[in-house]
């Protein structure tokens, strides 16, 4: 019948692990109610203690006993309360408040019962438990109460702007895995991570996934406990100082740089207690300080390297890249920072190009030199595509093809179960040259996406190379010559493709040049790189060499004054030196001509100053200069577009996603189209603006043989497909989680179990005596519950297993009986059908 | 990808300007916002619908058309969602309001566009009372001070209701039972319908139902579904109505005369709609006698109606845009059939189109009439 399994109070609403802390307990312990079956319809009875889901709270309280005296009720007026039955004494339902301070607190005076029997201290997390709602009844609650529940919070984390923590001396480590990130106590300069000897924390919102610790069969493994517990911990919980530096199962991230595209990309994430910095970006728009992200947001002091486990770098654009040697050197790190080989060899030179305007052309002091350039590149630790690599033991990173430039990548970042994937600039439509980004369905647990054109749709890469190919067509049929400044690498050889084609479509007979350095240079890097670029090159050059074109031939200085059409490659790309900028001195003064820029220009160099519109260009000796061919702007750069982010949220499925570079207003209804299509959360957060997200890491339960053996004895094995749930009392030990019966935590903590019982007046007509009274009962109730052990006892009360039932005369009425009927919460079930029996009365009794 | 090669060459002799842009779904409505702004949104019926407040590539928005203005990206500046499919979408002059149609057709939606941020957001609807399954209600707006909506889903529920009351202003008040397939106002008080059967009428709202009209389709024509729009600068004096058969027939008319078609011809298209929803047909505001349709196939069709002489010839088109068969960028075997176009309000010969692959193109042609 009844009471076989039960539903614990409180499971009513799916099980609960609830936690709570006190200082100077050593013993951490949850108590946690798991469901073993879900709730049965038992409202239905009449009086049944407990419906509406009310006595829930009852688990994992903690109770003290203190005062006397229940209150009466407002309800029922047939329900007794009375101190009679065994037990020690009588107890007050108490809740102990979680402990904010260094000592156990005083609990506040609850009145027992019928109030809800959430503490306001818990917080806004926690949840009333339904109390409220009950219908009014009396419980009686006996016996001495266990202790309050010992156990070691996480704290919540106090936020502040300066969050970033000091890594920990590899011996101030802690043994366990670090789904908890370190805490910082007084500030970030002194962060006291991970005290030796801290017990490692509980944590909020973890799902123990239960682990049966090798004592339990497989079939046996999809029972699980699956708990959800409730942060309690304050926000000063860590500054004031129990002892234990929590570690919070989260992960932050704090964009320290971003801005439209050419911004300085530069972005701090600390998952599982490790801190990455993605990407060391400058912007070009800027001279001064706000060249360079602030990196005394990481640390006014102390060392950079104290503070960082890495640096990624997504790819080699300066705004990307640009402030590297001004962080490593200059301001000082000397942990290891992660590119692809490709970025690793062409990082140095746009580096030292750079260097060279900001210095040499603008003179600019206090700026890094050529060999800090060196020395930085030298902290660089290069990465294959798709190869794993082990920072430490508990970091790692991985490379995925993102498309943009040769060598872009977007990184993975794990540490234990969690993970972060950061994209850099990607593209997900391939191109001449370059396939499209991808990456596998790696569920991380946040996905960082640029979102510089994530409100744009972008026109086709096919219609800006139909319009460049116009642009040339037109100059070239009107006698004019063109100039394409390019760098070395990347959309050179994509342009130099299309002409080609083009020319021999189209059967134009005007020369194409290319300046040599670009052959050599290019032949370098691609056969180093081949792999990085799409099928189709990758056949062109397995073919022929890259540079091998019927209609591109190198070019001599002297072809310059060719009279005639001509189109020209020529490098540098941003017209600051070189052979580039020599033939721009030379054709700038005809109309006819053209200059084709295809892409950005750092600020001081003529191609910056003509994209700009100056006409009039002051040269080296006071020369002016000045343009009167066309200038034209051809964006080739290879971003993602609103629905290029889409596709890779679809093939990433992160659990949330966190856009960078874009202006939050602009972009709500992106977020919302993430959010909705994706069900996941978006986050935009501001520079300098830090976003948290909590982290569901799965915790290893072990459940002793004991138990599982009983609850298997209760009923059907649960299977993948149907689940059980199960009661037991958590219980952390050794730093590891056991789940065990009741009567073995009871016994590891040295504690008395304490009973509940439950106690109900029922009154009977009956003007016999009381002994008589209880005579009928007795024989009324062997009658109907045969199945149970009735006993009627020398002292004239009754027995139904665990259940009392005492007959006493009515202090008004002698004309009524009083039986009194008591029950542990066990048998609360028994208890409430007998009561309801009995207040149906008493079968005639033969006279 | 060889044909596509060819065809990208030969557009740099076709086209003075052409962009080929993707959306995140296939539109049948591109609706002006000013000239700088237009509106597409989804028409997918098992899914979330997106409306999208999209502005012109700022080059196109310029006078010339000259270098260092690099943007050519259609900017995202508001969205929507919309829980139906969206079949058509009018914006309500002057206002911040758009009005939307579609299945179930039993409501109008109106939504509006943020101000302070980039979201549109449904606020109210208007009931249709008949429910007609498949049918949706046709919508024109009245605008002035107190904007009206005309719909109606067959000619015996037009209506006008006013946007803001409620109220319903005009009613046609006839029986008749005729299927509607377009309405567009043309000043504060007349309108012009379209029945799919090819039945025309102008209606001035301040009398009873008195349409002036053609009782029958154009002669000539094998019947099929219809639709039609009024230009104002027409082949001769005064507004005409070009009305398009599914099966290819061109009829026009002078407003003034409804009963007696002007010309009608057979435009060169090689088989009848596979979807008589999608044909258009639409004059061109900045050039005079031209127009241009689409519904049958992959491509727009541009055509001079100067050159037609009289009953049952065939029309060559001046200029057919077949950017929507080249470039699928999609990799979709079937090429993919134009849903909607348009034309610039200000650029005499650049036009937008939307296919069923999600692509919308703006091209603005050569005359090479004008060339040769």
């Amino acid at each position: 019948m009844q009471g076989t399994a039960k539903a614990l109070p409180g499971a009513a609403h799916g099980p609960k692990v609830r936690a709570r802390r006190e200082s100077g307990l050593s013993i951490p312990t949850l108590w946690v109610t798991a469901a073993w079956r879900p709730r049965k319809e038992r409202g239905s009875q009449p009086g049944t203690p407990g419906s509406e889901g009310g006595s829930g709270a009852l688990s994992g309280k903690s109770f003290n006993s203190s005062r006397k005296g229940v209150p009466g009720g407002t309800g029922l007026g047939s329900r007794t309360q009375g101190g009679w039955g065994p037990g020690p004494g009588r107890v007050l339902l108490q809740v102990q408040a979680p402990g904010r301070g260094r000592g156990p607190r005083a609990g506040p005076a609850w009145e027992p019962g019928l109030r809800p029997l959430h503490p306001p201290a818990l917080g806004s997390h926690a949840r009333p438990l339904g109390y409220a709602q009950a219908p009014p009844r009396q419980i009686r609650l006996r016996s001495v109460p266990p202790p309050p529940a010992r156990v070691y919070l996480p704290c919540r984390r106090r936020r502040s702007r300066r969050c970033w923590t000091r890594r920990p001396a590899p011996s101030h480590r802690p043994a366990a895995r670090d789904w908890l990130s370190a805490v910082q106590s007084e500030g970030p300069e002194r962060g006291r991570a991970f005290p030796a000897g801290a017990p490692e924390a509980g944590a909020p919102g973890c799902a123990c996934a239960v682990r049966a610790a090798g004592l339990v069969p497989a079939e046996l493994r999809s029972w699980a406990v699956v708990g959800q517990a409730w942060s309690v911990g304050s926000g000063s919980a860590a500054a004031t100082g129990w002892g234990a530096a929590c570690r919070m199962p989260e992960i932050r991230v704090t964009p320290l740089g971003a801005g439209q595209d050419v911004g300085r990309s530069c972005i701090l994430v600390s998952i599982g207690g490790k801190n990455v910095m993605l990407d060391c970006g400058m912007h070009m728009g800027f001279n001064d300080d706000r060249r360079f992200p602030d990196f005394s947001y990481i640390t006014r002091n102390g060392r950079l390297t104290d503070f960082l486990d890495c640096v990624i770098i997504s790819h080699f654009h300066l705004d990307h890249c640009g402030a590297l040697p001004y962080f490593s050197e200059m301001v000082g790190y000397d942990g290891p920072i992660y590119m692809t080989h490709p970025t690793q060899a062409i990082c140095p030179i746009l580096l030292e190009d750079y260097r060279k305007i900001a210095v040499d052309k603008k003179g600019e002091a206090n700026f890094f030199t050529s060999q800090m350039i060196k020395d930085c590149m030298k902290k660089v630790v290069a990465v294959h595509l798709h190869q794993t690599v082990q920072v430490d033991d508990e970091l790692e990173i991985k490379a995925y093809y993102a498309g943009h430039v040769l060598g872009a990548a977007m990184f993975q970042i794990k540490v234990g179960s969690e993970s972060v994937v950061y994209t850099g600039d990607y593209n997900m439509t391939p191109d001449r040259h370059l396939g499209a980004a991808w990456i596998d369905k790696c569920r991380p647990n946040l996905l960082i996406t640029e979102s510089t054109y994530a409100t744009t749709i972008r026109d086709s890469k096919r219609c800006r190379e139909r319009d460049f190919l116009k642009k040339v067509h037109e100059t070239v049929e009107r006698g004019g010559k063109v100039l394409i400044p390019v760098f070395a690498l990347g959309r050179a050889q994509e342009l130099c493709i299309l002409l080609e084609t083009f020319w021999e479509r189209v059967n134009l007979k005007a020369p194409i040049y290319f300046s040599t350095g670009l052959t050599e240079k290019a032949n370098h890097y691609y056969k180093l790189f081949i792999t990085w670029t799409n099928q189709k090159i990758r056949k062109t050059f397995v073919q022929r060499n890259m540079f091998e074109f019927k209609h591109i031939k190198a070019f001599d200085r002297a072809f310059a004054d060719n009279p005639g059409p001509m189109v020209v490659f020529a490098t540098p790309g941003m017209l600051h030196a070189g052979q580039s900028l020599q033939i721009f001195r030379k054709w700038a003064g005809n109309e006819k001509n053209m200059v084709i820029m295809p892409g950005y220009c750092v600020q001081g160099t003529v191609g910056h100053k003509i994209l700009s519109g100056q006409r009039k260009l002051e040269m080296e000796g006071r020369q002016v200069l000045e343009v009167k061919m066309q200038v034209e702007y051809m964006s080739f750069s290879a971003h993602a577009d609103a629905k290029g982010i889409m596709q890779l949220v679809g093939q990433a499925e992160p659990e949330s996603v966190l856009l960078v570079h874009g202006e939050a207003k602009k972009m709500e209804f992106l977020k919302q189209k993430i959010e909705q299509e994706f069900r996941v959360n978006c986050y935009m957060p501001a520079n300098g603006e830090t976003v948290t997200l909590p982290t569901s890491p799965s915790i290893p339960v072990g459940i002793s043989l004991g138990l599982l053996k009983r609850e298997m004895a209760q009923g059907l094995l649960p299977s993948a497909k149907k689940p059980r749930l199960l009661h037991g009392t958590l219980i952390m030990k050794d730093s590891s989680f056991q789940l065990v019966s009741s009567e073995q935590a009871l016994k590891e903590l040295g504690l008395a179990e304490h009973q509940l019982r439950f106690t109900c007046r029922v009154h009977l007509h009956d003007s016999r005596k009381e002994q008589e009274t209880a005579a009928r009962v007795y024989s009324h109730l062997k009658s109907v519950l045969k199945d149970h052990c009735v006993q009627h006892l020398p002292d004239g009360s009754v027995t139904v297993e665990s259940i009392l039932i005492q007959a006493a005369a009515h202090s008004e009425d002698p004309g009524t009986k009083v039986l009194l009927v008591s029950w542990t919460y066990q048998d609360e079930e028994l208890g409430s059908y007998l009561t309801s029996l009995l207040k149906k009365g008493l079968p005639q009794a033969p006279s | 990808m060889e044909p596509a090669e060819d065809w990208l060459v030969e557009s740099l002799r076709l086209y003075q300007d052409f962009h080929a842009f993707d959306l995140s779904e296939a539109t049948r409505v591109l609706e002006w916002i000013g000239d700088k702004g237009v509106f597409v949104a989804g028409y997918e019926s098992r899914k979330k619908n997106e409306i999208l407040h999209l502005t012109l590539p700022f080059r196109l928005s310029v006078k010339e058309n000259q270098g260092l203005f690099p943007e050519r990206d259609f900017k995202v500046r508001h969205g929507g969602f919309s829980d139906r499919p969206v079949f058509d979408l009018k914006h309500v002059p002057d206002t911040r309001l758009l009005v939307t149609s579609g299945l179930p057709g039993c409501y109008l939606q109106v939504w509006q566009v943020a101000e302070d941020s980039d979201v549109i957001q449904a606020v109210s609807t208007i009931a249709v009372h008949e429910k007609e399954g498949h049918l949706w209600p046709r919508v024109a707006i009245f605008s002035s001070v107190a904007p009206g909506i005309l719909h109606g889903v067959r000619l015996s529920s037009l209506k006008v209701v006013d946007l803001e009351s409620q109220k319903t202003m005009y009613t046609s008040g006839v029986s008749d039972s005729d299927e509607l397939s377009s309405l567009q106002v043309l000043d504060a008080h007349t309108f012009a319908f379209c029945c799919t059967s090819g039945r025309l009428g102008l209606v001035d709202t301040r009398q009873k139902w008195a349409p002036s009209e053609n009782l029958s389709p154009c002669p000539g024509s094998g019947g099929g579904r219809w639709c039609a729009e009024v230009g104002g600068r027409g082949r001769g004096p005064g507004p005409h109505i070009a009305s398009l058969g599914s099966d290819g027939h061109l009829c026009l008319l002078d407003c003034r005369d409804l009963s007696h078609p002007e010309s009608s011809v057979q435009c060169a298209v090689s088989t009848p709609s596979p979807a008589p929803e999608l044909l258009r047909v639409t004059w061109a505001p900045g050039l005079d006698n031209c127009l241009a349709i689409s519904g049958f196939d992959g491509t727009v069709q541009v055509y001079d109606v100067m050159s037609w002489d009289g009953m049952g010839g065939q029309a060559e088109p001046l200029f057919t845009h077949r950017g929507h068969v080249f470039l699928d960028g999609n990799g979709i075997d079937t090429a993919p059939l134009v849903t909607t176009h348009t034309w610039h309000p200000q650029k005499p010969r650049t036009l937008l189109s939307a296919a069923s692959d999600a692509s919308l193109h703006v091209w603005d042609w050569v005359d090479l009439r004008a060339s040769c």
